[in-house]
């Protein structure tokens, strides 16, 4: 059978067993006969850049549990026929769960769920809207850590929700469960749970093995190191190789990521403990020269490139290295869609150059760390008309269950429970190929040492999408004089905003 | 005839125009003037985020947008747009028009491939030229590249003095041919006297195009550029897409402005004000255009 | 006509070639990233000519295995770019809008070139002045309003608001395809007892056919493209082409194949309809002001 064909048949099975046209034993005796076990549930989901991959542990079903679906069925009945609507940004777990996983909780359940997938700008301008108006368009809503702090006061806190409707709870569906830095890091703010943790990009260090073996390198420790090799990478193989890349586009989020990390990185960070922006004080000029320097070993279209061009230097092999979201590891591993599979390592981002500012020296909750964390949760909006049917649907889609499976379909994004990094399922997927999950013990150990979390504060939003990324765009057009003046300026720009 | 054409026959015997324009009138006030009247309130009022309702704040609005430095730089980037790329798509379609106006045979079929352009997405135009243009992998920038034009150091959507140019080129080629289409238009009900008489005169083509043409198709010209120029003027999806508006703020349009502040920072009523200006505006110069062009309808 | 030198015909033909070559390129190269593995799309120097072609992202947005013909359907669930129903969305909005749009604007159209009252000229100046209004400070009311009567997320409710954009334009032309028609004829036959929509049922609409046609063709073409209103009024109910392709910018990347497949799925039942009525489209597009 050609590798399309596969995925036919596939299609028809998995769509028969889900509406219960077959029944589960044959449809697992169907699968395992063709030898499309485990393996052949994954053909069956789309990735970005068209490429389909196939988890190692063929010979274990990626299976629901049982378990799980006979939870959500039984509490779901008051609820069946009710619609759910998401909207989020066209992530990992969010593919994994509207291409694969989603039939099996609307059979369970009696719900039907929608999902709008749009781009992270967009998703914001939906969310704010519907949080604005109060109009309870969306049953739950996808909350990027940036946005964490205006949207408290609209979503559900999941300690109330468990404390309030224990007939509704799950078992075994704690909060403790998720990883304690990352409940800290993305759904925190102030004394509120903005929802749990459910998605969890991570700046990680991945860089090519064999570029650096050529070169004689170590796996860079810390930040002049990694600025030395990247700079010897380019001067000896640029233009046709750069050390390193980077996601700078003018007015996007990613640059305000990308300074961070630096920024972080050099002892600085973006307000003081007075909540006034301090990015243009000694270390965040510090910073600001060390990112000038190591620009110049990028190829020079990143400041053009949000991740999606960042990616693609290095799936291309343009670029050597990258300092960026680990959910981009998988994809590198993908020999149909890139150029370098197999020949990424994955690391730690290096140390910092300067003691990293604790807590207490910052403003708004901000934790310095190199590793910038770009997380979501996942909450029951208050202006929903079915909160308890969306709390059912929200602790079936975090549960470990859901997210092993998450996980292993999804290519190899960062879990947000804890137990998940050693589930048997997820350790059969260490090795080289697409939806790899050999990079995890690096994002497990990034989260819990070197992980940085933006500042909650409610004017976040635009500042980091639009004020800073705007201004350091500018600066990089070459429309300031200095770092210092382009840090002055932002600084006064978002000093303003903050104040009112 | 069934009894509800008898009534519409019935309204519709007389001669007065009122039943014929009614549905028109009654669509436009609802999706317009209620909108208008809307945003006319709006721009007096604000959203409060901490008590989640709007609230009056008198001319505030009207009054920081002359302070505000980023309203001024979307004014001046509208306008330049406008300006910029309404005389290329004319010029330009009118110079093809004119190498297209023949009975030869396969013209037929170019004319027809050129107006492939307007059937695609203004958004989707604005990411097919976002990987043309992309400075790594873009089949431009390499071009470019190879003739010298760009020294691979410029990105050319994010350098501040060419991003503009990187928009433009989207708008002028998916626009040109709607142009064209208008001036062929033009060109195949001109009156073929006055060629005859030029030709008896051994004008040259030049002179025959800026003595006969030219004059003869000057409606026809107005009418494209009263069209196209509403169009630009509210120029939105190109910047939305391909550049978010920068880099800094050198591809902010004033629509784009406006969006900006109602669905990113819900600035509804500074929003409201900035598309208010931008209507304004537009509606000022198109009634001007409109008087100085003698367009008739 | 001017009778063309030799020389001038070549040099002619070879310059609309080269020209009209140019404005097909991008097409081209945007067609055949439809037919690339991501690895082929991001090149340097960029591919071109030759590529191994796939249709994988034709699959993926249609839910379909090409390689299996005899057994089509939908993967399960379907996927993040499963696009089919979207462009089912597109031709319902698109073809619902431009019906409305043209039967008021007939109507009206006609009643402007036809009728005289007061102010006339205002009026169609009105009506071209509600094209002004900047989409956006269009769509924030109208995202209230949808809300508050239910139309948010609704077919009928993108199909209303792209008729009206679509009005102004369509009252325009309609109304000058019109003025082509003599008056003389309406006059003949009101003579004959014949009533005003008698007359225009039986005799001018047939005779503007062409040019309802032309009229036709554009409101859908303008409703097919459009991004702001469907961008704001929708959710998970119905989106149209223009705006699902932003759903292809993923935060692993963005599947620039998959997007460029739906584009050229979407491109071409509009092609076609402008192929169809190219010459009426054309002679329309003067919008009557060759008319002394």
């Amino acid at each position: 059978m050609r590798d399309s064909d596969r995925k036919r048949y596939l299609a028809k099975i998995v769509d028969d067993y889900v509406r219960r046209r077959i029944s589960r034993r044959q449809f697992l005796t169907t699968s395992a006969q063709l030898g499309l076990g485990a393996a052949a549930l994954g053909t069956g989901m789309s990735r970005p850049f068209g490429g389909l991959f196939t988890p190692a542990n063929a010979d274990e079903m990626l299976q629901p549990s049982q378990e799980v679906l006979d939870w959500v069925a039984d509490v779901s009945t008051p609820f069946r026929g009710t619609t759910l609507k998401l909207a989020t940004e066209s992530t990992p777990p969010s593919n994994a769960i509207n291409s694969q996983l989603k039939p099996y909780f609307e059979e369970a359940s009696g719900m039907t769920v929608e999902i709008e997938v749009l781009p992270l700008e967009q998703v914001l301008q939906k969310l704010t809207l519907d949080i604005a108006s109060q109009l309870g368009t969306y049953d739950l809503y996808y909350i990027d850590q940036s946005w964490a702090a205006f949207t408290s006061r609209d979503v559900f806190d999941p300690r109330e929700q468990l404390a309030d409707k224990p007939d509704l709870a799950m078992p075994d569906w704690r909060v403790e469960d998720f990883l304690p830095a990352l409940v800290d890091g993305i759904a925190r703010y102030e004394d509120r749970l903005v929802g749990v943790p459910y998605d969890i990009p991570i700046f990680i260090m991945m860089y090519r093995k064999d570029i650096w073996e050529e070169m004689g390198f170590e796996a860079p420790t810390e930040l002049e190191q990694y600025y030395q090799q990247a700079k010897a990478i380019t001067d000896a193989m640029g233009p046709e190789m750069y050390g390193a890349t980077g996601q700078m586009k003018s007015g996007h989020y990613s640059l305000e990521c990308d300074w961070t990390a630096w920024l972080w990185g050099h002892g600085g960070s973006i307000f003081n403990s007075d909540g006034k922006f301090s990015g243009n004080d000694e270390r965040g000029l510090e910073a600001m020269e060390y990112w000038r320097r190591l620009y110049q070993t990028m190829p020079p279209g990143v400041t053009g490139w949000t991740w999606d061009g960042q990616g693609q230097s290095i799936a291309q092999g343009v670029a050597a290295s990258m300092m960026s979201w680990g959910e981009f590891f998988p994809y590198f591993d993908d020999p149909n869609a890139t150029k370098v599979s197999g020949l990424m390592e994955a690391a730690r981002c290096p140390a910092p150059k300067n003691p990293l500012r604790t807590v207490e020296d910052t403003g708004f909750g901000e934790i310095p760390g190199v590793g910038h964390q770009g997380g979501s949760s996942l909450a029951v909006s208050q202006n929903s008309k079915n909160p308890d049917a969306a709390w059912i649907f929200m602790q079936w889609a975090t549960c470990h269950d859901t997210q092993v499976l998450i996980t292993a379909l999804g290519g190899g994004t960062g879990p947000t429970r804890t137990a998940v990094y050693d589930d048997p399922r997820i350790l059969a997927n260490r090795r080289v190929g697409p939806g790899t999950t050999r990079h995890l013990n690096v994002v497990r150990d990034t989260i819990a040492m070197d992980m940085g979390s933006e500042p909650d504060l409610p004017e976040w939003a635009e500042l980091a999408n639009d004020t800073i990324p705007v201004r350091l765009g500018k600066y990089f057009a070459g429309d300031y004089g200095s770092a210092k003046e382009a840090m002055d300026d932002i600084a006064q720009a978002a000093d303003k905003i903050v104040s009112g | 005839m069934t009894l509800s054409s008898q009534g519409i026959k019935r309204i519709l015997t007389g001669d007065s125009a009122l039943p014929w324009l009614a549905p028109l009138l009654a669509m436009l006030v609802v999706f317009t003037i209620y909108p208008l009247i809307y945003n006319i309130w709006l721009s007096f009022h604000e959203y409060a985020p901490f008590r989640r309702r709007l609230e009056p704040v008198g001319t505030d609005n009207w009054q920081a947008l002359f302070s505000d430095e980023r309203f001024w730089d979307s004014l001046s980037v509208t306008f330049t747009y406008f300006g910029v790329v309404l005389i290329i798509q004319v010029v330009l379609g009118m110079a093809i028009a004119l190498l297209l106006d023949s009975e030869q045979k396969g013209f037929g079929v170019l004319r027809a491939l050129l107006t492939l352009t307007l059937v695609i997405p203004p958004a989707i135009t604005g990411m097919m030229f976002l990987l043309i243009e992309d400075p790594e992998f873009g089949v431009l920038t390499w071009l470019l590249e190879s003739l010298g034009i760009l020294d691979g150091t410029q990105p050319i959507l994010a350098t501040g003095s060419t991003a503009l140019m990187g928009v433009m080129l989207a708008d002028i080629w998916q626009w040109t041919p709607f142009m064209v289409l208008i001036f062929l238009a033009g060109l195949r009900s001109l009156p073929p006297e006055p060629y005859e008489a030029a030709m008896l005169d051994g004008a040259s083509s030049w002179q025959t195009f800026r003595r006969i043409t030219l004059p003869l198709m000057g409606k026809v010209i107005a009418v494209a550029v009263l069209i196209r120029g509403i169009d630009l003027f509210r120029i939105f999806d190109y910047m939305f897409v391909m550049t978010s508006g920068g880099p800094g703020t050198s591809t902010y349009t004033l629509s784009l402005y406006a969006w900006q502040q109602t669905f990113s920072f819900i600035k509804w009523g500074y929003g409201a004000t900035i598309s208010l200006v931008s209507l304004i505006l537009i509606l000022v110069i198109a009634n001007l255009f409109i008087w100085v062009a003698r367009v008739r309808w | 006509m001017i009778v063309e030198s030799q020389a001038r015909r070549m040099t002619r033909t070879l310059a609309a070639y080269m020209v009209v070559a140019l404005f097909v390129f991008p097409l081209y190269f945007w067609a055949t990233t439809a037919f690339k593995n991501a690895k082929d799309i991001f090149n340097t120097p960029p591919t071109v000519w030759v590529f191994e072609p796939t249709l994988r992202n034709f699959e993926e947005v249609f839910g379909i295995s090409l390689g299996f013909f005899r057994q089509q359907e939908v993967l399960p669930g379907g996927g993040n770019f499963f696009m089919a129903p979207r462009l089912w969305d597109s031709i319902v909005v698109a073809l619902g809008s431009t019906l409305l749009s043209v039967i008021v604007a007939t109507l009206a159209g006609y009643s402007l070139s036809r009728m005289d009252f007061r102010f006339r000229h205002l009026f169609v100046g009105w009506v071209l002045s509600t094209r002004m209004m900047p989409p956006v400070a269009v769509a924030i009311p109208m995202f209230f309003i949808y809300k508050d009567i239910g139309l948010l997320d609704t077919y009928t409710g993108i199909i209303l608001i792209h008729a009206v954009m679509n009005l102004p334009l369509a009252v325009l032309l309609l109304k000058s395809f019109f003025d082509d028609i003599p008056r003389d004829i309406d006059e003949c036959a009101m003579i004959d007892g014949a009533s005003r929509w008698i007359i225009f049922r039986r005799i001018v609409l047939p005779m503007a056919r062409g040019g309802v046609a032309a009229t036709a063709v554009l409101c859908f073409i303008f409703s097919w493209t459009e991004f702001i209103f469907v961008l704001t009024l929708t959710q998970t109910g119905l989106k149209t082409v223009p705006v699902v392709s932003s759903s292809f910018v993923t935060s692993t990347g963005t599947a620039w194949g998959n997007m460029a497949a739906l584009g050229v799925a979407a491109t071409a039942p509009a092609f076609l309809f402008i192929l169809l009525v190219q010459k009426q489209l054309v002679r329309g597009l003067t919008l009557g002001s060759l008319k002394e």
